[in-house]
C-alpha cells in the first residue's frame, strides 16, 4: 500500500453519527410503527442493534429465538399434563 | 404444508446426559405431518435463553425459574391430516428405551371419546428425579416430550395451571407397563 | 459502519443518518433472515451501500461538493497532515458515484475488490478499474495541487 491509500485509510476513517442517534432511531421506529414484533421488544431491539452492532443484534435475535422455544415446550407439555390432571380429577369425581 | 421447525444447536453433551436423555428416531414422521414441532435445547441453550426471559412477566419468570435445573428439553410433535399416520411401532421404539430401574411411568391416562392417550414417566437417580418424559397420542397426533435434568417437581406443581402443569408427587408410583 | 459508509459517499451528515435509521430499522424488520452475525455485517453494508447510491440519485442537486468548489488549500498539505485528509475527502466526493463508493468500501471499510463487486453487485472487473482510475485522479488533481511523492 503506497502513501497515497495510507492517507485514504485516515481520510476515509469511521464516523460516528450524532450524539441521541440511538434515541433518533427509537422514535422512528414507533413513528412507523413497522415491526411485527411485541411492542416491548421492538424497542430493546432497535437499541440493541443500534448501541451494539450487528453481532449484538444477532445474539439478541438468537435469545428471543432460544426463549420462544422454551416457552413453546411449556405449553406443549403444560397441555399434555394438564390432559392427565382433568382425567384423573374426572375419574376421582 | 405447514412446517414448523424450531432447532436449537445441541453440542457438547455429557456422555451422562445421553442416559438421560433418549432417541426420538421419529424423522419419518415429519415428512408426513402437517404441522410438526421440533424443541432441541441443551443446557447451553437453555441458559442462554433463561437471559431473555423475563423476570417481570410471570410466564417468563417461572419459566425461568423451570429451567434453571435442565439439562435439557427436547420435543418432537406431529399433526397429520388424516389417521393412521404413526405406527404402534413408533411410539413402542421410544417407550422401550424408558426402562426400569431408572424410568418409572407415573400415569398414564387413556379417552375413549378423543382416542387420545397420554404417559407421564419420571427417571429416578440416587433417589433425585432426574428427568420426565411425556407420550402423547392420538389418531392424528403424536407427541414425545423429553425434559433432562434436575426437574423441581415442586415447582412443577407451583406451576400448575400457569402452563397447565397438573401437580405431580415426587415419589412415582411403581413402574406399570 | 452504516452511518460512515452513507456519510463518507454523500458528504452529508444530516441525509447519511437518515439513511442508517432506515438500515437499522430494516435490519430490524428483516431480523429473522439473519443467518449469523457476520450475515447480519454484509446485510447492512449491502443495504447501506444500496441506500446510499438511491438517496445520491434522487438528491436534485449534485454532489454538495464539487469540483470546482475544492478550493486551492493555502498552504500545501503533506503526507500526514490533517488538511491532507480534508482535501481527499472533498476529492473523493467529486468522483462518480460508483467509482466513490467502490472508494469507500475499499478505504473505509478495508474490503477487497471481490466483497466491494459482490456488495455493489458489479463486476470484479469494473471493481478494479474503479479504483485504479480513482487513485489515478486523485494523485494527479494532487500533484495539481502540490501534493506528491513523499
Amino acid at each position: 500500500m503506497d502513501w497515497l491509500e495510507d492517507e485514504l485509510k485516515n481520510a476515509l476513517s469511521r464516523k460516528e453519527p450524532g450524539e441521541g442517534f440511538d434515541e433518533r432511531v427509537l422514535a422512528a421506529a414507533r413513528r412507523r410503527n413497522v415491526v411485527a414484533m411485541p411492542r416491548r421488544w421492538m424497542a430493546a431491539a432497535a437499541a440493541v442493534i443500534v448501541l451494539a452492532g450487528a453481532g449484538e443484534a444477532y445474539r439478541w435475535h438468537r435469545g428471543q429465538e432460544a426463549k420462544e422455544q422454551v416457552m413453546l415446550a411449556m405449553r406443549i407439555t403444560g397441555h399434555k399434563l394438564n390432559l392427565v390432571q382433568a382425567r384423573i380429577a374426572g375419574e376421582r369425581q | 404444508m405447514t412446517i414448523v421447525r424450531v432447532v436449537a444447536a445441541g453440542c457438547g453433551l455429557a456422555a451422562l446426559l445421553w442416559a438421560q436423555q433418549f432417541k426420538f428416531n421419529l424423522e419419518h414422521l415429519a415428512a408426513k405431518a402437517s404441522d410438526a414441532v421440533d424443541v432441541s435445547l441443551n443446557k447451553d441453550m437453555l441458559q442462554f435463553a433463561g437471559k431473555f426471559l423475563s423476570d417481570k412477566d410471570s410466564d417468563e419468570a417461572k419459566a425461568k425459574a423451570m429451567i434453571s435445573g435442565l439439562e435439557g428439553i427436547y420435543i418432537k410433535s406431529f399433526e397429520f391430516a388424516k389417521d393412521g399416520a404413526w405406527t404402534q411401532a413408533d411410539l413402542d421404539q421410544v417407550r422401550n428405551q424408558l426402562k426400569p430401574p431408572e424410568w418409572g411411568r407415573i400415569v398414564g391416562v387413556k379417552s375413549a371419546e378423543d382416542n387420545e392417550n397420554v404417559e407421564v414417566w419420571v427417571r429416578h437417580e440416587s433417589g433425585k428425579v432426574t428427568g420426565i418424559a411425556v407420550l402423547a397420542t392420538e389418531p392424528r397426533g403424536f407427541t414425545v416430550a423429553n425434559i433432562v435434568g434436575n426437574v423441581n417437581l415442586d415447582s412443577l406443581a407451583n406451576l400448575g395451571g400457569q402452563f397447565g402443569l397438573p401437580k405431580m408427587k415426587a415419589t412415582p408410583a411403581p413402574a406399570k407397563k | 459502519m452504516v452511518f460512515s459508509v452513507a456519510y463518507h459517499f454523500l458528504h452529508d451528515r444530516d441525509l447519511a443518518e437518515e439513511i442508517a435509521q432506515d438500515v437499522f430499522l430494516s435490519l430490524h424488520r428483516n431480523l429473522g433472515a439473519v443467518e449469523s452475525p457476520a450475515h447480519a455485517a454484509h446485510w447492512l453494508r449491502k443495504v447501506a451501500v444500496q441506500r446510499s447510491i438511491d438517496a445520491a440519485r434522487r438528491r436534485t442537486r449534485r454532489p454538495q461538493v464539487a469540483l470546482d468548489d475544492v478550493a486551492e488549500p493555502s498552504e500545501r498539505p503533506s503526507p500526514g497532515d490533517p488538511l491532507l485528509g480534508d482535501l481527499l475527502r472533498k476529492l473523493i466526493a467529486t468522483l462518480p458515484e460508483s467509482q466513490r463508493m467502490a472508494m469507500v468500501l475499499r478505504y473505509q471499510e478495508d474490503l477487497d475488490p471481490s466483497e466491494i463487486a459482490d456488495v455493489m453487485g458489479i463486476p470484479l472487473g469494473t471493481v478494479k478499474s474503479h479504483i485504479q482510475r480513482s487513485l489515478a485522479l486523485l494523485r494527479e488533481k494532487l500533484a495539481r495541487r502540490g501534493v506528491g511523492e513523499r
